[in-house]
């Protein structure tokens, strides 16, 4: 792909020139330098002091117990032995986290997919049709979750509904078992963000694949799995790995409704351990954890992805 | 994004098809799930917008009333006199109109960088910016806690302002790759007229470059407005609390909870959240377009 930089200067051109030439090229050069690095430096800094400087920072405090008042105190590997050791909250929170993703991701994006082949038929009121399924993935996350607190209330208008169909509604953020399945709906409703992308690919497949394949005879669902799915791969994959990490980092939801432990995800986790309890050795150990565990997942999904992501223009073995 | 849609209809509309009617029953089901999943999608949109305009006593009717008898506008003016949001969202404005401002110059100057400047060292550095979009947030939240705290930044905007004049790995490449598609030639002329990377930059580059800065400008504004975790952080002090911390405040309502809590108001101020959101999400679709569209092609 084309994320490796295209840094090869152009050397044999200027090169060329005599030597006194040369050397008023190479105070350009050095001039040009100097302002590359003069414009990267805001980031630099930045990447100093709010990225690499915190990380280390915090590697360092996951060896140690402090509460911001007394000196840090070290403590060699005990919070991370504390925070694997069987009991820990740290395991309710990785399951609950890992239901939760393990569910709502796929889900979510075969939602968006489903949504994206209706809007890609030849339809009127098309804008219109998207702009309904665009609009709540624009909606704050505070807003969502206090609306759906209100719309999932056990006596609430979505009971009310699937009641008409006599279905009895579970009370859903009130029920410990219920929060979750809640979360994932409510997450579901914002589906229609990844549409977007899925369309545009679509846009994007060259017709002369589904002709061809309409000549060998598959219809529009064998065509759907053969030519659609394959080219939009690319498009899947980012899906899937920016769902997983998303869903990895969930804390807003969690935070409001509050409901003690059916619901604890990672961040929320961390968020208690440092914010509330001040203890912030043992909370970067947590948050060390999730880093390690947000790198394994996408390593994982990236190898695995090998298989099965199409690239156009990639040079297959 | 609209011109797309049109070619594709016309593509779509291959010669041997024309002479299908246009309803067949593919079509016709094709328009009922669309018709049953925008009704659905919309359903908690409409509900939110009718509890927020109906009074305390209906919003509480069994079972729900999805049109109010009467629609009460009063609740868009409580939630100023009473709940106090319109210091909420001047805060929310104080807070996201700098942080666009720096995240946006902050960006385009390392992405005109590296599109454009030759130097030692370059790719590597290039390298660096890309991993750092490996890199969860959470890693960070303590220490950069701790450094705002040792500051005296506690119960001010700048931890929320602050950290975007650096700039942000995703938005530089996604600017560098727009910029990159900026033809060269118009570089070379502005030297020969003796401008300097920094001219070149604000004479060319940002003007031509409007759409992706205009994204960016989205991006970062969806990114403060909403946010809720590092306010929460970072401010105790309800006069200071973003519009995002004080909607969410409105729950707590004290004593005795599902009851009292008063939802007319909090969809109201949630309204107050979610439009300026949703505005500028439409009103910026086509810069979103086509000022990301150069993700979509690297795949």
């Amino acid at each position: 792909m084309s994320i490796v930089p295209d840094v090869v200067p152009a050397k044999g051109r200027l090169r060329k020139s005599t030597r006194p030439k040369r050397l008023k090229m190479d105070r350009m050069r050095r001039r040009e330098a100097m302002y590359f690095y003069l414009f990267v430096s805001p980031f630099f800094i930045g990447f100093l002091f709010l990225t690499i400087g915190p990380i280390l920072g915090s590697l360092l405090l996951s060896f140690t117990r402090w509460n911001m008042f007394l000196p840090p105190q070290w403590v060699g590997l005990q919070n991370f032995s504390q925070v694997l050791s069987g009991n820990s909250l740290f395991w309710t929170a990785l399951g609950n986290t890992g239901y939760y993703a393990l569910i709502s991701v796929p889900l979510g994006i075969i939602l968006a997919l489903f949504i994206a082949v209706l809007l890609n038929q030849n339809i009127v009121l098309r804008r219109w049709f998207r702009a309904a399924f665009y609009l709540p993935s624009t909606i704050p996350t505070v807003a969502v979750v206090l609306l759906w607190l209100w719309l999932l209330a056990p006596a609430g208008l979505f009971n009310e509904f699937i009641g008409l169909f006599g279905i009895k509604g579970p009370a859903w953020f009130v029920d410990p078992s219920w929060v979750k399945p809640g979360l994932i709906l409510m997450g579901l409703w914002g589906a229609g963000g990844g549409t977007v992308l899925f369309l545009a690919g679509m846009q994007g497949i060259p017709p002369y694949l589904y002709e061809a394949s309409a000549l060998d005879g598959a219809g529009p669902i064998r065509q759907f799995f053969t030519v659609t799915i394959p080219m939009l791969s690319p498009i899947i994959l980012f899906n899937v790995v920016n769902g997983l990490i998303g869903s990895f980092q969930v804390f807003t939801q969690v935070y409001i409704l509050g409901t003690n432990n059916a619901d604890l995800m990672m961040v929320p986790y961390l968020f208690q351990e440092a914010f509330d309890y001040f203890n912030m050795g043992y909370a970067s150990a947590i948050a060390w954890c999730l880093f390690v565990i947000i790198i394994a997942i996408t390593m994982v999904v990236l190898r695995w992805s090998a298989v099965y992501v199409y690239y156009e223009g990639e040079v297959r073995r | 994004m609209i011109e797309e849609r049109k070619l594709n209809g016309v593509r779509l509309a291959r010669p041997g098809r024309q002479k299908k009617p246009y309803w067949t029953v593919g079509k016709v089901i094709v328009y009922l799930f669309l018709l049953a999943g925008g009704v659905m999608m919309l359903l908690p949109l409409l509900w939110m917008i009718t509890t927020s305009l109906s009074s305390s006593h209906y919003a509480m009717d069994f079972p729900p009333q999805f049109f109010p008898k009467q629609f009460d506008w009063e609740n868009y003016v409580k939630i100023f006199t009473e709940s106090g949001l319109g210091q909420s969202a001047l805060n929310s404005v104080i807070i996201t109109v700098p942080a666009i401002i720096g995240q946006v110059f902050a960006s385009a100057l390392a992405a005109y960088a590296f599109a454009r400047l030759r130097a030692p060292g370059k790719s590597v550095l290039f390298i660096i910016v890309l991993a750092t979009l490996m890199i969860p947030g959470e890693v960070t939240l303590i220490p950069t806690f701790i450094l705002f705290k040792y500051l005296n930044w506690l119960n001010t905007f700048w931890p929320l302002i602050v950290p975007n004049f650096f700039g942000n790995a995703y938005n530089i490449f996604l600017m560098r790759q727009f910029f990159m598609s900026i033809p060269l030639e118009l570089d070379e002329a502005a030297k020969l007229d003796g401008l300097g990377p920094f001219g070149i930059w604000v004479r060319i580059i940002l003007p031509l470059g409007k759409p992706v800065l205009a994204a960016v400008a989205i991006f970062t504004f969806t990114a403060n407005w909403g946010n809720f975790l590092t306010p929460l952080i970072y401010i105790t002090n309800p006069h200071l609390y973003p519009l995002a911390l004080s909607v969410y405040t409105m729950t707590e309502t004290g004593d005795n909870a599902v009851l009292s809590v008063p939802w007319n108001l909090i969809m109201a101020g949630s309204m107050l959240l979610t439009l300026p959101m949703t505005l500028v999400f439409f009103f910026g679709q086509r810069a979103l377009y086509e000022g990301s569209n150069v993700l979509g092609r690297v795949g």
